[in-house]
């Protein structure tokens, strides 16, 4: 293995920083200096004018709590049916097969295009959106909590025999669900950013939220506020992907 | 006297096998007694094992445990050659795995899981994840899992096998220690005779294709052994030449 000493913390966070200051200024040339079509690139340095233009006309709280409407109610559902579903066909033979030639037609079908049925089933509704957003949520889940039962080592369950757990339900506790729990997190992880994705997607066709507001300011060509909501965007994702981490770290304490 | 564990003319076939592995074996373990179980790789002394640990089912024949069933223990609880715990568990919690179906209280749980720590010499290391275990540490807690069922003989598969030479010879004089410490019996499966002999009340040689008990020696020597001894010597050499190879190969 090379001998690379790591960097101290606090010159990479300054490294870090020189990078998003040198983007900005990139970003600002090219206004400035006319690289691309005027009008169409919107000004780094009026953005936090805009932030505050959005923030007091009350729209930006509001578009964000929708949008989170939209997320848990998707991600939660998704998440849950997916690892219940992907759990159950991995360890219930007819159950796998019964389901294996469906899953396998409805599985490439993208989330967005169920907005057709989303929007005639709820009308345009936070239903709506957080169903498209749990459609593509329950796939990630599934596959990634049915592989991970697929590769549990099938000597844990000789243990669980030689031990008197070799119940199906003994052997759901004891073995498969704390073996799949690294697996299932890391499908839960790539749902929380799918569903993100999604969601900003799905409110693009109209339902209310962060998505919406973008389109509607992208509309009148006010190009600061369409970054506002992705900066928005952004940090939301962040915080949930944190909030995914420290839970992550507690589940799986016991890694090394 | 009834026998912990009595195998009468069993037989087992590989699923999809033609020929069986094992066919007409018959032996009996006397409670408490050590009896190591050698003979040729593939063999089959893992599969005799596995029959005894109820992991498969063998073919023909019977195999019958002749002491009664007690209320919070086991007949019969495996060591395994890969140490085999749980990853998520600590070290109590590994040991306690095999308590939490015996309809104990949690007390005696926990006073079972203290007393086999302190057998085992693991005291210190209760609250321990495995990945911080070395591989002789790691075959202790399999054997403190094992002892805390209280079982009426300990099924062991090459359990030191993976380990070096010289934690090897310490676990074998500690299982020695431990094993006079309880009641239970022990079957121990290994390819090393040298192991056998400095451990086992009787060596069973299993032989021929399929295989049976092609002789059980009892080992008379006195306790703990002096594998220097003549006495030592000559079992090995004789049990070697059983086993068709000469001293100085490695076994």
């Amino acid at each position: 293995m090379p001998n690379v000493k790591p960097t101290a913390a606090p010159v990479r966070a300054a490294y870090g920083i020189a990078g998003v200051v040198l983007f900005v200024l990139l970003w600002k040339a090219a206004g400035t200096f006319a690289w691309v079509r005027p009008g169409t690139l919107p000004d780094p340095f009026l953005l936090p004018h805009a932030f505050m233009q959005e923030w007091n006309s009350d729209r930006l709280l509001p578009a964000i709590g929708s949008s989170l409407i939209h997320y848990f109610w998707g991600l939660g559902l998704g998440t849950a049916f997916g690892i219940l579903v992907g759990l159950a066909a991995a360890t219930l033979h007819r159950f796998d097969m019964l389901q294996a030639y469906l899953a396998r037609i409805l599985r490439p079908i993208p989330p967005l295009a169920w907005v057709v049925f989303a929007i005639a089933w709820f009308k345009v509704s936070h239903a709506g959106a957080a169903f498209v957003i749990a459609i593509g949520v329950f796939w990630v889940n599934y596959f990634a909590t049915y592989a991970a039962v697929r590769n549990i080592d099938p000597r844990l369950y000789e243990l669980a025999r030689s031990f008197g757990q070799g119940g199906y339900w003994q052997r759901a506790r004891s073995i498969t669900l704390p073996a799949i729990a690294p697996g299932t997190l890391a499908g839960i992880r790539t749902g929380i950013g799918q569903a993100w994705m999604t969601l900003i997607a799905a409110e693009l066709l109209g339902v209310p939220g962060m998505g919406q507001e973008m389109n509607s300011a992208a509309g009148i060509g006010a190009y600061e506020a369409v970054v506002v909501y992705m900066l928005a965007i952004s940090l939301v994702y962040a915080v949930s992907d944190l909030i995914y981490v420290l839970i992550e770290k507690r589940v799986l304490s016991w890694r090394p | 006297m009834a026998s912990v564990i009595q195998f009468d003319q069993l037989a087992y076939r590989h699923p999809g096998a033609s020929a069986p592995v094992i066919e007409g074996l018959s032996l009996a373990i006397e409670p408490g007694s050590f009896v190591a179980i050698v003979g040729g790789s593939g063999v089959g002394k893992s599969t005799l094992l596995r029959i005894a640990a109820g992991l498969i089912k063998p073919a023909s024949g019977s195999m019958r445990f002749e002491l009664p069933q007690r209320p919070g223990r086991r007949r019969r609880a495996m060591v395994f050659q890969d140490g085999r715990l749980l990853p998520w568990r600590d070290v109590a919690g590994n040991i306690t795995y095999g308590l939490e179906t015996l309809g104990i209280s949690a007390q005696e749980r926990d006073e079972r899981v203290t007393e086999a720590l302190r057998l085992t010499g693991l005291t210190d290391y209760r609250d321990r994840w495995p990945h911080q275990l070395s591989g002789g540490q790691l075959q202790r807690v399999g054997i403190a899992r094992a002892l805390a069922v209280k079982p009426d003989i300990l099924l062991m598969d090459e359990p030191f096998s993976a380990v070096d030479a010289l934690t090897r010879r310490k676990l074998q004089a500690e299982l020695i220690r431990i094993w006079q410490a309880t009641n239970s019996a022990v079957m121990f499966v290994t390819h090393d005779i040298d192991e056998a002999v400095f451990l086992a009340d009787r060596v069973v040689v299993l032989g021929n294709h399929p295989a049976t008990v092609v002789e059980n020696l009892r080992i008379d020597l006195p306790r703990p052994r002096d594998r220097n001894s003549a006495a030592f010597t000559t079992y090995v050499s004789h049990l070697s030449e059983q086993l068709g190879v000469t001293q100085d190969e490695p076994s």
